[in-house]
C-alpha cells in the first residue's frame, strides 16, 4: 500500500504531467549546430559554368548545370542546380568551386583555400648539400617543419615550405641554403651570360697588365659592381632578384680566361686538330680562327701550343660592397 | 466517438518498423540516436521494433538490391491497415552514391511499394527525421484509419 501512495506521489507532480501530455524535445538539441553543413546554396549571378562543381560530386546527377531561359533577362545565366535527394550534403562543390565570390555555399566548406600552391610562387628554397655543413639551424627555426634529414642530408620537403625565409636568415654558411626565383627563368639565363661575359671581357681588355705574370704571384684588380648591377637591371627590373644572381654568380666563381697573341702565331695548326669543340679552324686567307662562342675553355690548345700564343689564366672574383674584387692567377698547367 | 477515440489513440502510439534495403547503415545510425536519451523518440509514442507485423510505419532505408525487390513487397502486404511507407534519406529516393554506371540498385523504392512520405539528407540529421516524422505521421495514420471504411 504505502508503494502505491508513493507511486501516486511521484507521478502527480505537475512537471512531470505537464511533459508526459506535452512531450517535446528540448529546442536546442533541435537546432541545428552553428558550423552544420546543409544543403549547398547557389548564388546564380556568380556562376562562370565551368562545370567544376558537376565532376566533384560524387553522386551522380545531383548537380546539373542549367540554363536560364528566363525571357525577360536578357543575359542568359548558366548556374549549378542541385537536387535536394540526392545530395550527401558533402560540400565537394562548394570546395571546387573557381568563381570568387563563390557561386556554391555549403557550411564553412566554401572557406577551404588551398594551402599550398602547386606551381610556387616566384621564389622557392633549396639546400645546397655540397656547402651545407648539417647544422641543422634551420630545422630548428623552420615554423612548419619543413626540412627533413633523410641519409644524412637536409632537404626541404616542397609541400610544406611556406616560403617564410627564415631558414636562410640562420644559416651561417654564404649560399648553402639557395632562393631559386621560379619565375622568368629565361631573363636569368641572360643575366648569367651578361654576368659571365662581362667579367671575361674585363679580365682580357686589362691583360697587358699581367702578361708576364709568372706561375708563384697574383694580380689584383677590382672593378666597381655599379654598371654591371645596372644592366642586369635593364633584363630583369627586380633589385632584389639581381642582388642575389649577382651574389650567386660572382661568389666562388672560377673563370678560365684564355687570351690569343695573334702575333706569335706561326699557323702550325696543331691546335686545330687538338680542339674537341672545333672551335679553331684554319683557312688560308684569315689564318688560324678562334670561335669565342664555341669554346670550351678547356685549355688543349694552351697544353699544345708550341710558339705560347695561347695564354690561361684561373680567375677569381669575390663580391665586396660595391666593388668586384679579382685575382687572377697565371694557370698551373704542364705544357708538353 | 469511436472514430475519434481511435484517432487519438493512432496518434498517440506509432509503431515503426525499420527496414534497410541495402544502404550504408548511416541513415540506421540516425535513428538509433533518435532512440538515445537526447533525443529520446519514445517520449512522443513512438516505438521502433524490427516487426512488420505490428508495424503502423514502414521506415524504409537504402536502395533497393536485387534480393529485396521480392521480399520488399512481401514485408508491404504483411503490415497491417492503416500504414503508411516513409523512407529515410536519399538512397531510397534516388540510389544516391550507389546508383553509379554498372551499379546494381533499383531505387526509387516508389516502383516497388507506395511511398507517402520522403525525408532527404544522407543521412538526416535526427532532428530533422524527428521533425518530419512527427509533422506527418500521426496526422497521416489517423486520416488513413478512417479512410479504410
Amino acid at each position: 500500500m504505502s508503494s502505491v501512495i508513493w507511486y501516486l506521489y511521484e507521478f502527480a507532480k505537475k512537471a512531470w504531467i505537464d511533459k508526459f501530455t506535452t512531450a517535446k524535445s528540448e529546442k536546442e538539441i533541435m537546432d541545428k549546430p552553428d558550423r552544420f553543413r546543409d544543403f549547398p546554396q547557389v548564388t546564380k549571378e556568380n556562376c562562370i559554368s565551368c562545370g567544376a562543381c558537376t565532376a566533384a560530386c560524387p553522386t551522380p546527377s545531383a548537380i546539373k548545370l542549367i540554363r536560364n531561359t528566363d525571357a525577360t533577362i536578357n543575359e542568359i545565366l548558366t548556374f549549378p542546380e542541385i537536387d535536394n535527394s540526392i545530395c550527401i550534403r558533402c560540400g565537394f562543390c562548394s570546395e571546387v568551386c573557381p568563381s570568387i565570390p563563390k557561386t556554391i555555399t555549403c557550411g564553412e566548406n566554401h572557406e577551404i583555400t588551398e594551402e599550398f600552391q602547386i606551381i610556387p610562387t616566384e621564389i622557392k628554397y633549396v639546400i645546397d648539400d655540397y656547402l651545407c655543413i648539417r647544422c641543422k639551424k634551420c630545422t630548428k627555426v623552420c615554423p612548419v617543419d619543413a626540412i627533413e634529414e633523410q641519409d644524412n642530408k637536409l632537404r626541404i620537403n616542397q609541400k610544406k615550405c611556406i616560403n617564410c625565409g627564415k631558414c636562410t636568415k640562420v644559416c651561417p654558411v654564404k649560399g648553402s641554403l639557395k632562393i631559386i626565383y621560379v619565375n622568368n627563368v629565361e631573363e636569368q639565363k641572360q643575366v648569367i651570360k651578361l654576368i659571365t661575359n662581362t667579367l671575361e671581357s674585363v679580365v682580357e681588355e686589362n691583360e697587358y697588365q699581367f702578361k708576364d705574370l709568372d706561375k708563384n704571384s697574383i694580380f689584383r684588380m677590382q672593378i666597381p659592381i655599379k654598371p654591371l648591377k645596372d644592366k642586369c637591371l635593364e633584363i630583369i627590373n627586380m633589385e632584389d632578384l639581381v642582388q642575389d644572381l649577382l651574389e650567386k654568380m660572382i661568389d666562388r666563381l672560377n673563370l678560365r680566361v684564355i687570351t690569343w697573341d695573334m702575333d706569335k702565331c706561326n699557323n702550325c695548326r696543331l691546335c686545330v686538330a687538338e680542339c674537341p669543340s672545333s672551335a679553331i679552324t684554319y683557312n688560308k686567307n684569315d689564318g688560324v680562327q678562334r670561335d669565342i662562342d664555341k669554346c670550351l675553355r678547356c685549355s688543349i690548345c694552351y697544353q699544345t701550343c708550341p710558339f705560347y700564343v695561347v695564354k690561361f689564366y684561373n680567375v677569381r672574383f669575390l663580391i665586396e660592397d660595391d666593388v668586384i674584387l679579382i685575382t687572377v692567377q697565371s694557370s698551373q698547367l704542364s705544357r708538353s | 466517438m469511436l472514430d475519434s477515440l481511435k484517432d487519438v489513440i493512432r496518434k498517440s502510439s506509432i509503431h515503426v518498423c525499420l527496414i534497410n534495403t541495402g544502404g550504408c547503415n548511416g541513415c540506421d545510425i540516425e535513428v538509433v540516436a533518435l532512440l538515445s536519451p537526447r533525443y529520446d523518440l519514445e517520449q512522443y509514442g513512438i516505438y521502433v521494433h524490427n516487426n512488420p507485423r505490428e508495424a503502423d510505419v514502414l521506415l524504409i532505408t537504402g536502395p533497393v538490391t536485387e534480393q529485396w525487390k521480392e521480399n520488399l513487397r512481401r514485408i508491404y502486404t504483411k503490415t497491417p491497415e492503416p500504414k503508411i511507407v516513409v523512407t529515410l534519406g536519399s538512397c531510397p529516393v534516388s540510389g544516391d552514391v550507389f546508383n553509379q554506371e554498372g551499379g546494381c540498385v533499383y531505387a526509387p523504392v516508389s516502383d516497388f511499394i507506395p511511398v507517402d512520405a520522403e525525408v532527404p539528407g544522407c543521412p538526416p540529421r535526427p532532428s530533422e527525421i524527428l521533425e518530419s516524422i512527427l509533422s506527418v505521421a500521426p496526422g497521416a495514420i489517423a486520416t488513413k484509419g478512417r479512410q479504410r471504411k
